[in-house]
């Protein structure tokens, strides 16, 4: 069993997977799709403007959450198509690769997701991505001046956030 | 497999920053007297208390998934549990039991034995009608609404007004899916 | 060792109490607002200063107090004293926490990104906020000391945030 808590943010990061300049960009987006979060580190084809972008990214993963439910073989109670699901509810899918890049997702019962695009050789991200729910927890939750659902504008997270995805990917 | 979520918030009790649990009950109190006095209506301060737990619930939601290491919260049975035994526990440093199921499972009563919010506090009788603990009801109905799960918290008993124990009932009218929040497509 | 809560009983409770009174009840008047929240805090201090106080001899002069509040009552509160004491000898201290608990986790993000204009308001309103905050253990420290006999007006100085200096001007 595996605990987090404590003043510091723990667990301790998992071992990297491998070191570098490796991440793309990454999104945060809340249980009403409004994306909390943009950060880009490494991505020098932009194609849409900001808003286009959060909500073909929101898009994407709501069809493929979607599909990947509806073709799911082990449970008999799977939704319709486009028939909207609870958060944790069904299969969910938690990475996908390209010849290009690795998109990384995680999704929280608070229907926060998390969404970190890296190159397509970056190993398991899933606790990385558990880590990063946590100094979102420490950063911004717990941030006094933050008002929940509002864009993430904390100096503090930004820089942890920052610091460790440099450290996985 | 979804990891399992911990039987108890023991283990997370004890590794959290803890506090002096007296500076805790006293600015509860504090901010209870304030309002009976900007508010002057024991109803309004009632109501008013339940809004500042709510708010308090969709925040202190998070930080209760991301340390009990909770993935999924789908079924009401299991989540009202899971809330009561590790999400009390965890933050209150108090076990709180769950009880009076009705048949189809979407009722139930969360019992407290012990309250920090009420060390040293005694009810004048002025302040007839007041839900002390409101804030609870509030914090409760703030968490569950965040895991999709709509519902209504009501005081069953409360020993401020002379009940042995405090019960909340805690009734699931819906569950509300994810909604795809964009209309327009273009 | 006394009961203890989970550190973010306390943090939210706080953070909460303070929105309710400067968005809520009192969203154009921050200066009403800002009474309230002392006055919470007063109440705080006053009845803890109190119980921490019950067995002890009285303190012999302003400055026996002061070291009291810096010492024993901060680390209660805050599991750590007042880093450093100053006073100019003429009823005004200066008692400074090099790490106040709860700045702690309040950042706001400094850089200009957005359109300026929207951002100088955002930082201002940020700083009123801030501050807001600040008047919950100001009234802490004045119910404290009131309640050690005494009267003194207290204010706060953030300009090196995580610390924080509270100005105590002792009432002649």
């Amino acid at each position: 069993m595996q605990f987090f808590g404590g003043s510091e943010i723990s667990p301790s990061p998992p071992v990297p997977t491998a070191t570098g300049n490796n991440a793309h960009m990454m999104y945060v987006f809340n249980r009403n799709g409004v994306c909390l979060l943009y950060r880009e580190w490494n991505r020098p084809l932009h194609t849409l403007n900001p808003q286009q972008d959060h909500k073909l990214m929101f898009g994407l993963l709501f069809s493929l959450k979607s599909l990947t439910a509806k073709m799911d073989p082990t449970s008999a109670d799977k939704g319709n198509l486009g028939v909207p699901q609870l958060p944790g509810q069904g299969c969910s899918f938690h990475s996908f690769r390209t010849n290009t890049y690795k998109l990384s997702f995680m999704e929280t019962p608070s229907g926060i997701k998390i969404i970190l695009v890296t190159h397509p050789r970056t190993g398991d991200l899933r606790e990385p991505l558990k880590y990063i729910y946590n100094l979102y927890v420490e950063y911004v939750a717990k941030n006094p001046l933050y008002t929940p659902g509002t864009s993430i504008r904390c100096e503090l997270f930004n820089t942890a956030l920052d610091q460790y995805v440099r450290s996985i990917a | 497999m979804a990891p399992a979520a911990p039987r108890s918030g023991d283990a997370i009790f004890a590794s959290v920053e803890r506090v002096n649990a007296e500076l805790f009950t006293l600015t509860y109190g504090a901010i209870v007297r304030q309002l009976l006095t900007d508010l002057e209506e024991v109803e309004e301060v009632n109501k008013q208390l339940d809004q500042m737990g709510y708010n308090i619930g969709i925040r202190l939601i998070d930080e209760f998934l991301a340390k009990s290491n909770v993935s999924r919260c789908v079924d009401f049975k299991e989540t009202a549990e899971v809330i009561a035994k590790v999400g009390f526990k965890m933050f209150l440093g108090v076990t709180a039991s769950v009880t009076n199921w009705d048949a189809d499972g979407t009722c139930c009563s969360i019992v407290l034995e012990d309250n920090p919010l009420v060390d040293f506090v005694e009810l004048p009788d002025t302040c007839q009608g007041l839900y002390y603990c409101n804030i609870l009801s509030g914090v409760i109905r703030g968490a569950l609404e965040m895991v999709s799960m709509k519902t209504e918290v009501t005081w069953i008993r409360d020993v401020l007004r002379g009940d042995d124990a405090y019960e909340l009932q805690v009734k699931l009218l819906k569950q509300v899916p994810e909604e795809y929040p964009y209309k327009d497509d273009e | 060792m006394g009961r203890e809560v989970s550190e973010s009983c306390i943090d939210s409770l706080l953070t909460e109490m303070v929105s309710t009174y400067c968005n809520r009840f009192y969203a154009n008047k921050p200066e009403l607002a800002a009474r309230r929240i002392e006055a919470i805090g007063y109440q705080v201090g006053h009845q803890l200063s109190e119980r921490y106080t019950m067995d002890r001899p009285r303190f012999s002069d302003h400055l026996e107090a002061i070291k009291f509040i810096c010492k024993d009552f901060w680390s209660e509160l805050f599991k750590k004293q007042i880093d450093n004491l100053k006073t100019n000898h003429r009823g005004t201290f200066v008692l400074q926490d090099n790490r106040f608990r709860w700045l702690t986790r309040m950042s706001i993000d400094q850089s200009p990104e957005n359109g300026a204009s929207e951002d100088t308001s955002i930082m201002a309103d940020n700083k009123a906020v801030q501050s807001m905050h600040l008047y919950f253990p100001c009234g802490i420290i004045r119910g404290a000391l009131s309640n050690l006999g005494i009267p003194c007006a207290v204010s706060a100085d953030i300009s090196n945030l995580p610390a924080c200096s509270f100005v105590v001007r002792i009432k002649a």
